[in-house]
């Protein structure tokens, strides 16, 4: 076997398991769960997922790979910081209102 | 160092971009690059102790194989059971310290930041983990 083939079998399978893992994170967002346990199961999906994808598409267009790794490291801090924003802006929502102080 | 390290890091980090983004390593190139990173506006920035940072930046880096690991162990595990928990912080007064703290523990499956909390020296975090076998001895 060749090593372009070899890289060929190779991306195949890191975009398929991506694919697999985007369906696994997916499949929780439709369904009646909490909110955060969806957003457990989205960064399996959006940061992992789309991770593995990228390595697929790195290994099958290596003549782009400036352009891939500016995406993969954009994706896994976005993807990750912006996982955080969510939780903290539900964590917010939970938060009692304090009663307003009478004149 | 440390007072001149956060400047190193940023213009570093912005010239690294530069050069991934326009695919160009000519020598006109790098210099167009310099200037827009120390043109940009940058954040006020605190003395960085060095070895914290790459003691984070190491365990940042940890975090990824780590996490596909906890993905699969979420997938074909049981079904998994939520907690809420809490973590002391590293360096809880110095910004990037915290971003790659909350980077390191948002990124794996298992448990997401929700905040800040004890005046910036804790995390609250929530976990999910695989649950226990059904049918098995749980109290």
């Amino acid at each position: 076997m060749t090593l372009a083939s070899l890289a060929d079998h190779a991306s195949l399978l890191l975009l398929g398991a991506g694919l697999l893992f985007w369906f696994w994170g997916t499949w929780p967002l439709l369904e009646s769960r909490t909110y955060l346990s969806k957003l457990h199961a989205l960064s399996v999906a959006d940061t992992l997922g789309s991770t593995l994808m990228l390595l697929g598409l790195l290994l099958r267009i290596p003549g782009q790979w400036p352009l891939l790794v500016l995406a993969l490291v954009a994706l896994i801090l976005w993807n990750t910081i912006f996982g955080y924003v969510l939780a903290n802006c539900w964590l917010d929502s939970r938060r009692p209102i304090p009663p307003e102080p009478k004149p | 160092m440390r007072r001149l390290l956060p400047l190193l890091l940023t213009t570093g980090f912005r010239l690294a971009v530069w050069c991934l983004l326009t695919a160009d390593l000519s020598r006109l190139n790098l210099m167009i690059g310099l200037v827009v990173a120390l043109l940009l506006p940058r954040a006020h920035s605190r003395p960085l102790p060095l070895r914290a940072l790459l003691r984070a930046l190491g365990r940042s880096l940890l975090a990824v194989p780590q996490a596909y690991l906890e993905a699969l162990r979420l997938i074909f595990g049981h079904e998994p059971v939520e907690a809420e928990i809490s973590e002391s912080a590293t360096e809880g007064s110095i910004p990037l310290l915290v971003f790659l703290d909350v980077f390191r523990i948002t990124l794996t499956p298992f448990t997401i930041v929700l905040g800040l909390e004890d005046g910036g020296r804790r995390y609250r975090i929530h976990a999910m983990k695989p649950g226990p076998r059904h049918g098995g001895q749980t109290p």
